[in-house]
């Protein structure tokens, strides 16, 4: 037993890309599967990293680091799928950095994942993840489980807990055992589960999917459904805006459905009859 | 200094041998002999045990191991080294399910093994495994997997194989008896038949672990093995009889 | 705050978490599972800081299984209990520990005996009757002291659990929507209804 506790001593899954038998180490040449397998950052050696920083991160710090937080995603499983959708604004604070961010990140044709909480952190981690994606696909000659790809991702992120990591996100896809979603963050959760919404803007976002939703919805309603929870949430969020991305995840892969601007769907809605409350 | 080269394992002879690998084999060719058949459903796998001394107890020699509740290793070859092999094969199963959540498929915990294997013909100060394996078990789409490894870290699937003492003997058989699709009587027979082709003493020198879909080892007793036994010296005698005759009208 | 049970019977140990996952304000599942199987007479619960409770049982049971695989045979649920207990001190005193509350409710198939063992997060780790971590301990301890007899039948247990949660129902502030209650025997674990 103490082989496996050794290897994993400091957490359960530092250890565990990093093969190398202590055998390895003396032949090896250059291993770069191997040498790659973890993304390994310098952390300043200091007893706590987060301290050593807070005079950058604090939010009375004169030269702030501030880091994009607000959002509104969604992804929910249905008859047909999966449906992925996000807004797109970017800020800082009460500053808006940008309307047009792809907050659906594209893993592979396959694994779609959003973005919540840190751009930059949702960025870097899941196109790290969609290289072991691919590398296990060489390995192993098939594609890998969404559960599989989900927990890499969410054990490399848990080996950086506490350090200021922010991430909130959902990994759907299509694998052998059908239409998966899961939602890991940067807290080290991760769950499997049938319908989610994460972000500044998700209380809103669930007011109208869960309302409106329903397992048996036709993939347009569904579309509608998704592009209507977005939309909702940006009009009582200030943290979210400009347009609705919507993703359809089929068993041939994801679909890119389509890009709605917010103001537009503002004006389309509001023209439209409300109808009966159902 | 001539003839060094099979001193140091990580130096080639002049005609591209490591000589360390080649006596590792031979250490394979020396140990008891494994089969390994699959059939349509199950997959069996069939070791001999050496015999038991009058003191000793034979449940602590286990020649079949199971790496995972769906994955079973048999080995021929020197058995402290494959002792030294399955602990690192468990520990790996454990660990891809740690970190993938799903089971090792039989195919990567094979090549997990032979990367090892492979490892220790080309590390300074150590000596290859002196043991082939067979590898049996079940991925998640329910079709019986076989494999094989040997010392030089080379790996491959098979219908039905031998390794250890004999095994070309047992291979040469098990190819002129395979048949396709197989039941679980018949994958069960043939594996037990071709090891009566290299053990004497008959069954209580014989172990067998089978695997159906259902992913679950399960070992025969003795008594199961004994009735297998006598129903092929049955069917020999049976042969006999028949070619008997034959050769008496010549 | 998550909330874990744990009574143990005449042969059996009855164990029962919230299904709830919770992210700040949002409710973001019903269903997800607070317990892994560590062998199969074992079981532990957990609870804490999110995420730790799954990398640390799953961690734990996968170690616990390898045992079981290497010696075939199991390890006890005392010797589990102990095996848990000295990985969370140690993670206690390293740079990064885990921060979570256990229950561990396993069925001695040697001795024919139930435990239950509680270890909190600063690793301490008693053997008791009956447990509860989370809010839910401040209102029904004293219950199950009132009503605990070490000899009671799974039909009594159950029962008792049901009151349990009942009062947690009727009285927390959070609500309290679905409880899994598991049950360790000499047959293994199962899921009942509650």
């Amino acid at each position: 037993m103490d082989t496996l506790v050794s290897k994993y001593a400091n957490s359960a899954s530092s250890a565990s890309f990093d093969n190398a038998d202590n055998l390895g180490d003396n032949l090896s040449g250059w291993d770069a599967a191997n040498q790659f397998a973890l993304p390994a950052f310098d952390i300043p050696m200091v007893a706590n990293p987060v301290d050593f920083l807070r005079a950058h991160t604090d939010a009375s710090a004169e030269n702030r680091i501030r880091i994009q937080h607000g959002t509104t995603t969604l992804a929910f499983k249905f008859q047909g799928g999966i449906i992925v959708a996000v807004d797109s604004r970017a800020s800082g604070g009460s500053y808006i950095a940008s309307q047009t961010v792809k907050k659906v990140i594209e893993i592979n044709p396959y694994l779609l994942g959003t973005m919540a909480g840190g751009a930059a952190d949702c960025q870097y981690w899941e196109r790290e993840l969609g290289r072991r994606c691919r590398l296990y696909e060489l390995r192993n000659k098939e594609r890998i489980s969404v559960a599989a790809a989900s927990k890499i991702l969410s054990n490399m992120v848990y080996d950086y807990k506490g350090m200021g990591l922010s991430m909130g996100t959902m990994i759907t896809g299509w694998d052998k055992t059908g239409p998966a979603l899961f939602y890991v963050d940067s807290d080290g959760t991760r769950m499997k589960g049938e319908r989610f919404s994460v972000g500044s803007g998700s209380t809103f976002a669930y007011g109208v999917l869960d309302s409106g939703y329903d397992f048996d919805l036709s993939v347009p309603d569904a579309i509608e459904l998704g592009r209507r929870a977005i939309y909702h949430a940006t009009h009582r969020d200030a943290y979210s805006g400009g347009s609705v991305n919507v993703f359809h995840v089929k068993e041939t892969g994801w679909e890119f459905i389509g890009n709605y601007d917010v103001g537009e769907l503002h004006w389309h809605y509001a023209a439209q009859p409300k109808g009966p409350v159902v | 200094m001539a003839g060094s080269y099979d001193r140091a394992l990580t130096v080639f002879s002049p005609d591209g041998h490591l000589f360390q690998v080649d006596y590792a084999l031979e250490a394979v060719r020396k140990g008891s002999c494994a089969v390994g058949v699959r059939g349509k459903d199950y997959v069996v796998l069939g070791v001999e045990k050496k015999s038991v001394l009058k003191l000793q107890d034979d449940r602590t020699v286990k020649k079949i191991c199971m790496l995972d509740e769906h994955v079973c290793l048999a080995f021929a070859g020197l058995s402290a080294d494959a002792r030294v092999l399955v602990n690192k094969a468990r520990i790996e199963c454990q660990s891809h399910r740690l970190t993938v959540e799903d089971s090792v498929s039989i195919e990567y915990i094979t090549r997990y093994i032979a990367g090892v294997q492979q490892k220790y013909t080309q590390s300074g100060g150590v000596r290859p495994f002196g043991i082939s394996t067979l590898i049996m078990g079940f991925d998640s789409d329910k079709v019986p997997k076989l494999y094989q490894t040997d010392p030089s870290g080379v790996y491959s699937a098979w219908k039905a194989n031998a390794i250890g003492r004999s095994s070309k003997t047992v291979r040469e058989f098990l190819e002129k008896n395979y048949k396709e699709d197989m039941t679980k009587e018949d994958t069960i027979k043939l594996a037990i038949k071709s090891l009566l082709e290299v053990v004497q003493t008959g069954a209580k020198n014989i172990e067998i672990a089978l695997m159906g879909p259902d992913a679950v080892i399960q070992r025969l007793e003795l008594s199961e093995v004994e009735k297998v036994v006598a129903e092929i010296e049955a069917e020999n005698e049976k042969e006999k009889e028949k070619a008997k005759p034959a050769s008496a009208q010549q | 705050m998550d909330t874990l049970f744990g009574i143990t019977g005449k042969d059996f140990v009855i164990t029962a978490y919230d299904s709830k996952a919770v992210a700040s304000i949002t409710l973001m599942k019903i269903g997800e599972d607070k317990s892994r199987e560590l062998n199969p007479h074992t079981l532990m619960l957990f609870s804490g800081e999110p995420g730790d409770g799954v990398h640390f049982s799953e961690y734990i049971e996968r170690n616990i299984k390898l045992y079981g695989i290497r010696n075939g045979m199991e390890l006890s649920p005392r010797a589990v209990s102990s095996f848990a207990r000295r990985e969370l001190a140690d993670s206690l005193r390293s740079r990064k520990p885990y921060s979570v509350n256990l229950l561990i409710a396993g069925y001695d198939t040697k001795t024919s005996t139930p435990a239950l063992y509680w270890l909190d997060h600063l690793a301490s780790l008693a053997e008791v009757p009956f447990a509860a971590h989370g809010y839910g301990a401040y209102y029904c301890l004293s219950l199950l002291d009132r009503y605990h007899r070490p000899d009671i039948s799974e039909e009594e247990g159950i029962k008792l659990m049901q009151k349990c949660i009942g009062e947690l129902r009727s009285r927390m502030i959070l609500n309290m929507p679905d409880f899994v209650a598991k049950i360790v025997s000499k047959d293994g674990i199962r899921i009942v209804q509650i």
